[in-house]
């Protein structure tokens, strides 16, 4: 099903976070040997570090790109307690034949107190806006009001969620039904306190971002949070990696007016709950046409995760994080273990068998 | 918080006191029984009970307290429990004997420094002699028996910010600059440096002797780094850097651990990190518990690795366990994952993880049954040296489902506009099929079947004529095909089953045919007749499916002449202005060329009204959009045009055009994207196209978009524009906002 090629990359210490561009052609490594490596996919399909560069004086734990329009932009947050811009420039043509090109620091973001753990571009719809979040329970989103100067940053909103934060998700819905919203996660090891999840909207009256959501049932420390790409969908799913992973369906709720100012309501819905990591998951990062989300965890594994065509979401694949991918018995004995939760709508179908070839059930 | 609670193994706890007044250096008593904190404004000692910290004495006495009890720094004999030095902000080294019987115990004043003195240390273990380091660039040994200094050192450089004996040998020490230099010299040799090397660039604030290997010292500095350097060759040699977050203001090896050291900063982060050297990058662990910089650490003990005594600026003196400091190791995340575009996988994971893996399989409860510091531990303690991570990517196959291979073949292949109705949906059906997309194919055969023929007055009477219309549709899709996607459909509409539906539609048209044209009951009945007929076809068209063409081409020129019909709507699709009955319009064309009957037809409403299956086929197409094929929801919005654009409310079908645009613009399909753009009916989409110009430009060779600025591919350092001007170039009108 997949073919594992591994790269030597050569950071001095862990990597903590591995994105992709926009085209999917260049990626982005950040490690806390306090650099960030760009790579670059040739035509043959091999993947060559292009810039390797020391971008933080701690740790840096994510690196995320900017949407193309914007220029090859790349952000990265670091346990220095600041997040940064950097841009790719032309270099000297001397540059460019030894393959390496040339990123410099647009700006730093000092707010923070605390080490910055995640930083994110807001869907680019909303324009130049980067969210960042911090040790300290503050979320902070920034927009560059001039797309062309990424040396200008100013702090819009800072929220604060009261709990150490870990992760962010922008929901990237370009629906006009959708108002801006983001998803925080927090790693608090305290399980006491409960809802590791919160989620803000945007209000467009009072023009500041209000808690919408509460997702109280996590409990666990939330390491990432991905809203799935929504292509036209009318509500969200957003996956969420704790001590095992969940997918959540937000479903927005009508409003009875539009002059209402409160946040939009929201129907919370767990689609599904699987724990076959057997520890603590790591990452959940989901395709582009968010049919399948990929899991990580302290088990060194990837798992694939994929609804059919009732809702009913199961293991399609766990791939060793060797590269060996594993075998598709051992694939469906992982996917029995998924834990379905009840409620789900999936009754009375049972006429349609489950042996049916996946292409004819899913797009994709 | 729990780490305040916690119970450390090691008898003691974590546990505070507070002061009056900010502290600027800490010191303990031999038998680590004691503390003494200085300070600007305090001077005090408190006895290091199990349940707190208990002040023992008050060092700052009289009325109007003098400057000499100003300290920056203090320092307890190690080996005489009752003697303390001080340095003294206004120049003064002062010494203290706790046996003096009055209050105050000042013992020896040595104001000889003309500025404040910044450290003192007594030599480890000569009984009488101090040393000292001023801002005014001069370090003075004293004897105690003496009233004044026996030699002077002089950096001939700036000021003087740490003096540190050497634990190897008896006549050095180690002196720091604020020039970034560090000195080491001979106590017997006051003329000269015997060794100067420079160390950080800008001051160096602190540096600290390694207890066991006594060739290393460590340095600290503004410039925010840790160096560990070996003295023992000709040479100081840096063997180690750690580069922390804030200008480092001490340093100090931590006891029994020989790669540790624990470090404060002099600003902006208030708390204490404790260092494996062999690990520069990421703290070994960190105690969070002040709320300003901590001015003096100092271990508890000189055995004991577990005990570290800190004083801050935020008025507070600390004792840390160590068990109870976070461990940032443990909360950063191991492992980088993320999906590419293509269905490719990234995923970077410590090495460590992969082999545990390998090497067993999860066991179910897993880890999580036992304590989580305990396993972590374990882990810290053995690897904490040797971390790396992998990289590696995962390559979808070409044949898997993964790939998005598909989206970008049908985006490329499919018809939007420009032909009858019936072609697109039968060529947009061909393409999904070829790419092995059943579903979609089918779904745009039965768009066709929906609108181009129930809409139509086929001639119930005339049953060739319905045959034929019949037959090469059926033949184009199977009965299996069929089901699947009708129970897709159910599914989606959770409580009503479409295939009953569907049938029912069937009935329902009859039975409503029947109270709106009853000339044409017996018609009805045939038309019944019809339906069956058609399943028969089918089912043989079922058994013959493989041996069938998916095309019938011999009934080819019946589509043509079909085709003719639709037109008009397709057209429309492009043209939202044009407005009209497009059950009419559909209903015209075939009245040319049939018969008397099918005029006398005209008379009467069609057997379906034009909308029938709108509701069906919005929701088919929400429900595409949903299952994340935005591109069936879309394309399938385009060519139906006028029939299905009222159904589907605005915003969402903006949402969807929007979501395909940005899909098609991820896969660099800008004439795809274009297209749409152009084809959409959606106001807000079209409208974007005034809102600004994007150029982006494609490299003719690699195909890549040129995103820098110029005519310069990245991958290729040639210009192409003397050679040809063959760059796929593509305007379009991308709203930034």
């Amino acid at each position: 099903m997949f073919v594992a090629k591994s790269i030597a990359a050569d950071h001095k210490d862990l990597i903590h976070d591995v994105s992709y561009d926009f085209h999917g052609r260049r990626m982005a490594t950040c490690s806390s040997d306090q650099s960030v490596k760009v790579w670059d996919k040739s035509d043959s399909g091999e993947w060559h570090c292009t810039a390797s560069w020391k971008t933080h004086s701690g740790s840096v734990w994510r690196v995320t790109w900017a949407h193309p329009e914007f220029g090859q932009v790349l952000a990265s947050c670091s346990f220095d307690r600041t997040a940064a811009v950097w841009e790719e420039i032309v270099g000297e043509s001397n540059d460019k034949q030894r393959g390496l090109s040339h990123w410099i620091k647009r700006t730093t973001l000092v707010d923070s107190r605390t080490s910055v753990t995640d930083v994110k571009f807001a869907p680019k719809h909303m324009g130049l806006v980067l969210a960042t979040c911090s040790a300290d329970g503050v979320v902070r989103i920034y927009e560059a009001p001039d797309v062309m100067n990424l040396s200008q940053w100013s702090l819009q909103h800072e929220i604060s969620c009261k709990l150490s934060c870990s992760c962010i998700s922008w929901n990237p819905s370009s629906s006009r039904a959708h108002a801006p919203m983001i998803a925080v996660g927090s790693d608090d090891s305290n399980v006491t306190y409960t809802g590791k999840v919160q989620i803000y909207e945007y209000n467009e009256n009072t023009r500041k971002y209000a808690k919408a959501e509460t997702l109280m049932t996590v409990t666990d420390p939330v390491h990432d949070i991905a809203f799935a790409p929504n292509l036209g969908r009318s509500f969200h799913v957003l996956a969420i990696a704790t001590k095992d992973v969940r997918i959540f369906k937000l479903v927005p709720l009508r409003r009875e007016s539009s002059t209402s100012s409160g946040p939009t309501k929201f129907e919370v819905q767990l689609m599904a709950q699987f724990d076959s990591h057997n520890s603590q998951v790591w990452r959940v990062s989901w395709n582009i046409t968010s049919t399948l989300l990929a899991s990580s965890g302290d088990d060194g594994c990837v798992r694939l995760w994929k609804a059919n065509y009732m809702d009913n979401w199961k293991c399609t694949g766990v791939l060793r994080g060797d590269g060996s991918p594993v075998n598709s018995s051992s694939v469906s004995a992982a996917g029995l273990n998924a834990a379905v939760p009840s409620g789900a709508q999936n009754s009375g179908m049972g006429a349609v068998s489950a042996g049916r070839k996946k292409t004819q059930l899913m797009p994709g | 918080m729990e780490k305040m609670t916690s119970v450390g193994t090691v008898s003691g706890r974590t546990m505070f006191c507070l002061l009056d007044a900010p502290a600027n250096a800490i010191s303990v008593c031999r038998d680590a029984t004691q503390v003494v904190v200085a300070g600007r404004n305090i001077f005090k000692i408190f006895a290091l009970e199990e349940e707190g910290f208990v002040e023992r004495l008050n060092l700052r006495v009289g009325r109007k307290p003098s400057l000499n009890f100003s300290c920056a720094d203090v320092m307890w004999h190690q080996a005489d429990e009752s003697l303390l030095a001080t340095a003294a902000t206004n120049g003064a080294v002062v010494t203290w004997n706790l046996l003096r019987p009055c209050r105050n115990k000042q013992e020896h004043l040595f104001a000889e420094h003309k500025r404040t003195v910044n450290k003192v240390c007594f030599h480890p273990s000569e009984a009488h002699m101090l040393l000292s380091g001023s801002q005014d660039g001069f370090m003075k040994y004293f004897d105690l028996r003496k009233k004044e200094s026996v030699s002077t050192f002089s950096g001939q450089s700036e000021s003087v910010r740490d003096v540190q004996f050497s634990t190897k040998d008896f006549f050095t020490f180690a002196a720091s600059f604020e020039n970034g230099n560090v000195q080491l010299w001979d106590i017997r040799r006051p003329d000269r440096y015997e060794r100067m090397f420079t160390a950080h660039t800008g001051p160096v604030f602190c540096c600290d002797w390694h207890p066991e290997d006594r060739g290393w010292l460590a340095t600290g500095g503004r410039d925010k780094m840790v160096k560990v350097w070996d003295m023992t060759t000709n040479r100081a040699k840096e063997i180690y850097c750690v580069q922390t977050i804030a200008s480092v203001a001490r340093v100090k090896w931590r006891p029994e651990r020989r790669w540790h050291l624990a470090t404060c900063s002099m600003m902006v982060d208030h708390n204490i990190y404790v260092w494996d050297v062999r690990r520069p990058y990421i703290p070994f662990a960190t105690f969070e518990e002040h709320k300003d910089v901590a001015t003096g650490i100092v271990w508890r003990n000189q055995h004991d690795p577990d005990v570290l005594l800190s004083g801050s600026k935020d008025s507070t003196l600390y004792q840390h366990m160590f068990n109870d400091a976070t461990r940032p190791e443990v909360r950063a995340n191991p492992e980088g994952l993320s999906f590419g575009l293509f269905g490719d996988l990234a995923f970077a994971a410590k090495e460590s993880l992969m082999a545990a893996e390998g090497g067993r399989k999860p066991c179910p409860g897993g880890d999580r049954r036992y304590p989580f510091f305990f396993v972590k531990r374990h882990d810290v303690m053995e690897r904490f040296a040797q971390v790396s991570s992998v990289l590696s990517v995962f390559e979808s196959d070409p044949d898997s489902g993964t790939r998005m291979d598909w989206f970008i073949e049908t985006a490329r292949r499919y018809q939007l506009s420009g032909r009858p109705f019936g072609e697109l949906c039968d060529h947009n059906a061909k393409v999904a099929k070829e790419l092995n997309r059943p579903q979609v194919s089918t779904t745009w055969t039965m768009l066709r079947i929906m609108y181009s023929d129930t809409g139509h007055p086929t001639p119930p009477a005339n049953h060739n004529m319905s045959k034929l219309g019949n037959v090469p549709l059926m033949n184009s899709f199977n009965l299996k095909d069929m089901t699947a996607a009708l129970n897709e459909r159910n599914k989606e509409n959770r409580s009503d089953n479409l295939e009953t539906n569907l049938n029912n539609d069937e009935n329902e048209e009859t039975e409503g045919s029947d109270g709106q044209a009853e000339y044409l009951f017996g018609e009805a009945e045939l038309d019944d007749d019809d339906l069956y007929s058609m399943e028969h076809d089918n089912q043989a068209a079922e058994e013959a499916e493989f041996s069938l063409p998916q095309e019938a081409f011999p009934l080819r020129h019946e589509i043509v002449e079909h085709a003719t019909a639709p037109e008009p709507p397709a057209e429309k699709a492009e043209s939202p202005q044009a407005s009209g009955g497009e059950a009419e319009s559909v209903c015209l064309t075939p009245m040319e060329s049939f018969s008397l009957i099918s005029v006398s037809q005209l008379l009467f409403q069609p057997r379906l009204p034009p909308g029938f299956f709108n509701a069906i086929v919005k929701d088919a197409l929400a429900y595409y959009a949903e299952q994340g094929d935005v591109q069936m929801a879309v394309s399938a919005l385009v060519v139906l045009g006028e029939r299905i654009r009222k159904e589907v409310d605005e915003l969402t079908q903006e949402h969807w055009y929007m979501s395909y645009i940005d899909l098609l613009q991820r896969f660099e399909l800008w004439n795809v994207s274009n297209q749409v753009i152009k084809l959409s009916t959606c106001s807000a989409i079209t409208c974007l196209n005034q809102a600004s110009t994007t150029l982006h430009i494609n490299c003719s060779n690699c195909k890549r978009p040129m995103s820098n600025k110029g005519w310069i591919c990245d991958r290729y350092v040639h210009t192409h524009t003397h050679t040809h001007f063959d760059f796929q170039v593509w305007i379009s009108m991308v709203g930034i906002a």
